[in-house]
């Protein structure tokens, strides 16, 4: 059992190996693609480590871009999840609530959060603000469909017995429907924290003056294919550490 | 009965609601200035079915981006369901794509817009990429799970009865991953149609993401509500498409909502 493992894992790492080597083969060695289009990963290597300190061609380092795009992305976030997650629970558990909000959530449901952009530019110009609310639109919508359907989840019987020991609806919603809700409300979190992620980093290529996505769009204007190699990386290993992050808090607060 | 009718009359409440505010607010408050009435967005948009914006009607703008994400969710999903299926059937490829998968699989398919603008130029190729990108990790991770998930009880006993091994795949494992598959195209089919308009939006010359680009850039709020409102209409048509052609493929479990 052990053997076979071992022998998927060295197939995986042979994998890896020849990728890259595959990469530096068809750059730095044969030049079959221009360093315009495609940076060996050496080079990419390298000029990750000068963005770290090198301001040029884009006016910050990469670590300032890293925060610019974080900031945006948590502020918008958390307003959504703090707007969000109560919303879905109170539509779920409360009938005239759900009558109410429902239609103008459907109304809004159906435009990915990228078509935001334009309309919230306009509104709120192109600072922080503009695109925060934007992040709240695409983050605020997968909290509410999961606490929603979390909370429906919640089983008649353990209702009824909660009833008849007296509970008030207010002591079910707290003792009985939130606690079932909560591993879809945390898989709400994590969605949403993905698509906030990904829409950001969208708008600031359309928009910006600061953050990831504008260094890929600058980047792409001077054809420096190594920053946007460097940026992808980047807003993919952020990306993960911030579903890392949330995993890890799941795991510690949800008992299944 | 009661139930029916409180339904639709707290809905029509607050979708009424919802207007009357919207009309207050854009003929009382400064937002007058650059915000239009409900009424003149909804005139606006039946306008636009025969007199042009741009280049096009809404109805042909709309057309062009439906193109688009036909050709490159096409693509994605063609792809992306072999690969997942052949990952998920034997370990050997998923020993060797798994690697390279967790490279490209937590980059945005967004993020490929740059590279993808490098590689192809502005024209099409560039839109059908990153459409392609957009959902394809999705599909594949999908397909996966619903073929590695299916049941080795089953897969045993069909081996003991003599089935071969295309039996095996075609009569077992296949129809358990559809359910699986069919969740992973419809979420790829609404990023699709979210990546068309970045994309359109970023460099084109005719789509829905264009209109609202192209309202942002001059200032046209009448013109980008009118490109939202094309966008919900389409992106509501989408996610029930893939639910009805699933209802009919997988009749054996239907998911919920």
């Amino acid at each position: 059992m052990k053997n076979i493992k071992s022998k998927y894992t060295l197939i995986s790492s042979l994998s890896l190996v020849a990728f890259v080597i595959l990469w530096i083969v068809v750059t730095d060695v044969l030049h079959i693609f221009p360093s315009y289009a495609l940076p060996s990963p050496i080079t990419a290597l390298k000029t990750f480590f000068r963005k770290l300190v090198q301001t040029s061609p884009d006016g910050s380092t990469l670590i300032v871009h890293v925060l610019a795009s974080l900031q945006v992305t948590l502020s918008g976030y958390l307003i959504g999840v703090l707007v969000g997650v109560p919303l879905g629970i109170l539509m779920g558990w409360y009938k005239p609530v759900d009558l109410f909000v429902k239609p103008l959530f459907d109304l809004v449901r159906p435009i990915p959060p990228i078509g935001w952009v334009p309309i919230m530019m306009l509104i709120l110009g192109i600072g922080l603000r503009a695109k925060a609310m934007v992040i709240f639109v695409s983050a605020v919508i997968p909290c509410i469909i999961n606490s929603y359907s979390g909370i429906k989840q919640t089983s008649e019987t353990h209702i009824n017995v909660a009833k008849t020991f007296g509970a008030s609806n207010v002591d079910i919603l707290r003792t009985v429907a939130i606690p079932t809700a909560m591993p879809m409300i945390f898989t709400g979190l994590r969605v949403s924290l993905g698509v906030a992620w990904m829409t950001l980093v969208a708008a600031e290529l359309i928009a910006a003056t600061k953050g990831l996505g504008y260094m890929l769009q600058i980047a792409r204007t001077i054809g420096r294919a190594d920053i946007i190699v460097v940026g992808m990386l980047v807003i993919a290993a952020v990306g993960a550490l911030l579903t890392g992050i949330l995993e890890f808090l799941e795991k510690k607060f949800v008992r299944r | 009965m009661k139930d029916r009718f409180m339904t639709v009359f707290v809905g029509s409440l607050a979708i009424g609601s919802f207007f009357v505010f919207w009309t207050y607010a854009s003929t009382t408050t400064s937002a007058a200035l650059f915000f239009p009435t409900p009424l003149e967005v909804f005139r606006y948009f039946f306008d636009s079915m025969h007199t042009r914006i741009g280049k096009y009607t809404l109805p042909m703008h709309t057309l062009y981006s439906l193109k688009r994400v036909a050709v490159g969710f096409g693509l994605s999903s063609i792809t992306g369901v072999l690969l997942g299926v052949a990952m998920g059937y034997s370990k050997t490829i998923n020993a060797i794509i798994r690697p390279l998968f967790n490279i490209i699989r937590p980059i945005p398919g967004l993020a490929w817009i740059p590279m993808a603008i490098l590689w192809f130029g502005i024209g099409e190729t560039t839109k059908h990429f990153i459409i392609f990108m957009g959902g394809f990790a999705n599909v594949v991770l999908n397909s996966y799970d619903g073929t590695s998930k299916a049941s080795p009880t089953l897969i045993k006993a069909a081996e003991l009865l003599g089935a071969n091994k295309s039996q095996v795949f075609f009569h077992i494992i296949l129809p358990s991953a559809t359910p699986y598959i069919f969740a992973g195209l419809q979420v790829s089919l609404s990023t699709s149609w979210m990546a068309v308009l970045a994309a359109e939006m970023i460099s084109s010359y005719e789509g829905a993401g264009w209109i609202i680009n192209m309202g942002m850039q001059t200032g046209n709020t009448l013109m980008i509500l009118v490109g939202m409102v094309a966008i919900a209409i389409v992106g509501f048509l989408l996610a029930n498409l893939m639910r009805i052609v699933e209802r009919r493929l997988c009749i054996w479990t239907v998911r919920g909502t």
